[in-house]
């Protein structure tokens, strides 16, 4: 069984980050055609180091070219993806047939893979994307078991669903709610999030209730599901976040990672999964749950009342170097002696402790940490890789 | 100009109200299958209407329209959003216009194109893109197409039971058809559910009656308008020149960086 792990990266760095901590492929996009309009992205040089970093590590890039075009977008569009196709981009990510249907004009050596963004639900759709060369089908986050085993069983193409992150109200795609309201063009990357907004609620001129209408999806979160996913044929399990921090998708890629490789060898347990969702459900500001792969979505997959997304302070810092259990850190969040925390990294379990005096740079002892990226050191006794983390102890 | 119009039935007592004006040209939301327009069982629709398919079919859909396939032969055309339809129906035997319709990507000359130039007769622009860009892609289509000319714009589409989650958290009667007020933006949404979902539409009409006269006719094959809640006899107060609505997006041109954004405001 050969179970992809594919990873957002909104950067460098976090190309960096998703592949240390187990992604086995990232997606990106470049400065244009990519629905993350105001995320980092690549410039050309970027995208051409980072899929020979990717290659070297055996591990593999795609590259999302997933706007719906408009007249003034197909300029320019032909030579950039021969540009993908000759630094050897593994695939492309397109839901508009212009893409497409440039892919096979084009004989381009890379796969192509089918965003979510084609909402693609059944096999006679997926079909037509074969005819048009595609390897791979990222099925909508509205597929249901049903639905993913009738389309593996009569297309046998690789299938990829996402398994964690936000979700959008609509089906992909199918949403100008930003740029009716802002302007913004939510199918070429401007979404403006208006399905999180707040809304007055009317029922033939009277208003039915004071309380503010609410559409805003709780976050998908396939742990409990992965296992099935993988039997019935799912090929990659997509994370969803390039806007979100390298502590997100360190955390997110190490904890799906972990399970993965336990349903290899098959050694999964029902306890690996409850702590995987108390760690999961710690990183992200809001609840996560299946949605659709099991039932339809119903009361309690939404927010209703007005709530506050509140920035995760859990990420307390970032291990630097290590020399003889000195261990140093670039402070992110406050801590202070006596905290208990934990330490993360892809080359070891987890493991708390409490910490017991903290140096600043000169070696004098402080009582706490509070100065985000303030360079600290804790005294351990072992060493710590570089790029490991520090957060909050999580029980 | 008439005899262009394709409007959306919403109940059967329209037909000959608008036949009398000389509208003749009628699309019918095929139950099951449509998402946001008033419903018609198969055999309650005439013969020689368009049939409006307008939902993202799953398994179990897919699995339901596959066994009226046979009976659509007596319709004039179809106008379909799922992908899924147009391969199923281009590898059939059925003799039916095949004419694209997904929501929100037809908008741009060169994938239209590629439908028309691979077994689609026409397809439906959709209605948020500028008048410029419509009269670009009128301009380098290959046939004719059809083009929304008054409705209600249908502004999202979620699998989800929105107002029914909603009203059962809060304990509200099941109340179906109903206005969002989103108040900073001084926007107003019309929302309808049903068994598959949610479709919210702009709660005013665009109309582009005045913008059609600058066009080419010859690329026009219908000109659309797509009703929720009009009576027929409005709709032909404002074919013949009512000025009710707005202009939609015919000058506003979207952005999509922060930085084209800020320099926007």
């Amino acid at each position: 069984m050969n179970i992809e792990l594919l990873a957002p990266a909104g950067s460098k760095e976090k190309m960096f980050y998703a592949f240390l901590y187990g992604a086995d492929a990232i997606y990106f996009a470049g400065r244009e055609y990519g629905l993350r309009a105001n995320a980092k992205n690549f410039s050309r040089d970027e995208m051409k180091e980072t899929v020979e970093y990717a290659h070297s590590l055996n591990k593999k890039c795609y590259v999302t070219v997933n706007i719906v075009f408009h007249d003034e977008d197909l300029d320019g569009i032909k030579e950039y993806l021969l540009f993908l196709d000759s630094i050897k981009v593994d695939a492309i990510l397109a839901s508009d047939i212009t893409v497409i249907s440039l892919y096979k004009e084009l004989k381009l050596h890379m796969e192509l893979h089918i965003s979510t963004q084609a909402s693609t639900l059944n096999r006679e759709a997926a079909l037509f994307y074969k005819s048009m060369g595609a390897k791979r089908i990222v099925l909508a986050r509205e597929a249901s078991r049903e639905d993913i085993i009738d389309i593996k069983k009569n297309t046998g193409l690789d299938l990829e669903c996402f398994v964690h992150g936000a979700m959008c109200t609509s089906f992909s795609g199918r949403c100008i709610l930003s740029n009716y309201c802002t302007n913004r063009d939510s199918n070429r990357g401007g979404c403006a999030q208006i399905c999180r907004w707040e809304f007055d609620y009317y029922k033939d001129n009277k208003k039915i209730t004071d309380k503010k209408f609410s559409m805003t999806s709780k976050d998908l979160n396939m742990i409990e599901y992965i296992k099935d996913m993988s039997s019935i044929g799912v090929n990659s399990f997509k994370i969803e976040g390039r806007m979100r921090s390298i502590y997100y998708v360190s955390t997110v890629i190490l904890t799906y990672r972990r399970l993965i490789d336990k349903i290899k060898n098959n050694t999964l347990t029902d306890n690996d999964k409850e702590y995987a969702l108390k760690i999961l459900n710690r990183v992200a500001n809001r609840e996560s749950m299946s949605q659709f792969y099991n039932k339809l979505p119903g009361v309690n997959e939404q927010y209703y009342l007005g709530r506050k997304e509140e920035s995760n302070q859990d990420f307390l810092g970032l291990i630097l170097d290590s020399n003889n259990g000195l261990v140093k850190i670039e402070e992110r969040n406050y801590f202070k002696v006596g905290d208990k925390v934990d330490f993360l990294g892809p080359s070891f379990e987890t493991f708390s402790y409490v910490i017991d005096t903290i140096y600043d740079i000169d070696m004098n002892k402080l009582d706490v940490a509070n100065h985000p990226q303030e360079i600290v050191y804790l005294k351990l006794d072992r060493d710590i890789p570089k790029h490991s983390m520090m957060r909050v102890h999580i029980e | 100009m008439n005899n262009k119009i394709l409007i959306n039935i919403n109940n059967l007592d329209e037909i000959d109200i608008y036949k009398k004006a000389s509208i003749t040209n009628f699309l019918f939301p095929l139950e099951e299958f449509s998402i946001g327009f008033k419903a018609f069982k198969l055999n309650e629709i005439p013969d020689n209407s368009y049939i409006l398919v307008n939902r993202i079919f799953d398994k179990k859909t897919l699995d339901n329209f596959i066994k009226i396939v046979p009976e659509l032969k007596r319709f004039k055309g179809i106008l379909f959003e799922d992908i899924g339809v147009f391969n199923l129906l281009k590898n059939s035997n059925i003799d039916i216009e095949l004419i694209w319709n997904q929501a929100h990507f037809v908008i741009n000359y060169n994938s239209i194109n590629f439908y028309l130039n691979n077994g689609c007769n026409s397809a439906v622009l959709s209605s948020d893109i500028t008048g410029n860009e419509i009269k670009e892609i009128l301009s380098k289509v290959n046939k004719s197409i059809i083009l929304p000319v008054f409705g209600n714009n249908m502004i999202m589409y979620s699998r989800r039971k929105l107002l029914t989650n909603y009203n059962t958290y809060n304990n509200i009667d099941n109340i179906n058809d109903v206005i969002l007020d989103e108040t900073h933006t001084n926007n107003k949404f019309f929302v309808r559910e049903s068994d598959y979902g949610t479709v919210i539409f702009s709660n005013s009409e665009f109309n582009y009656f005045n913008f059609i006269k600058d066009i080419d006719d010859n690329k026009i094959k219908y000109y659309l308008i797509c009703n929720i809640n009009k009576s027929p006899e409005d709709i032909i107060s404002i074919i013949n020149g009512k000025n009710i609505g707005n202009d939609g997006f015919l000058n506003k041109k979207t952005v999509y960086k922060m930085s084209e954004y800020t320099d926007r405001k």
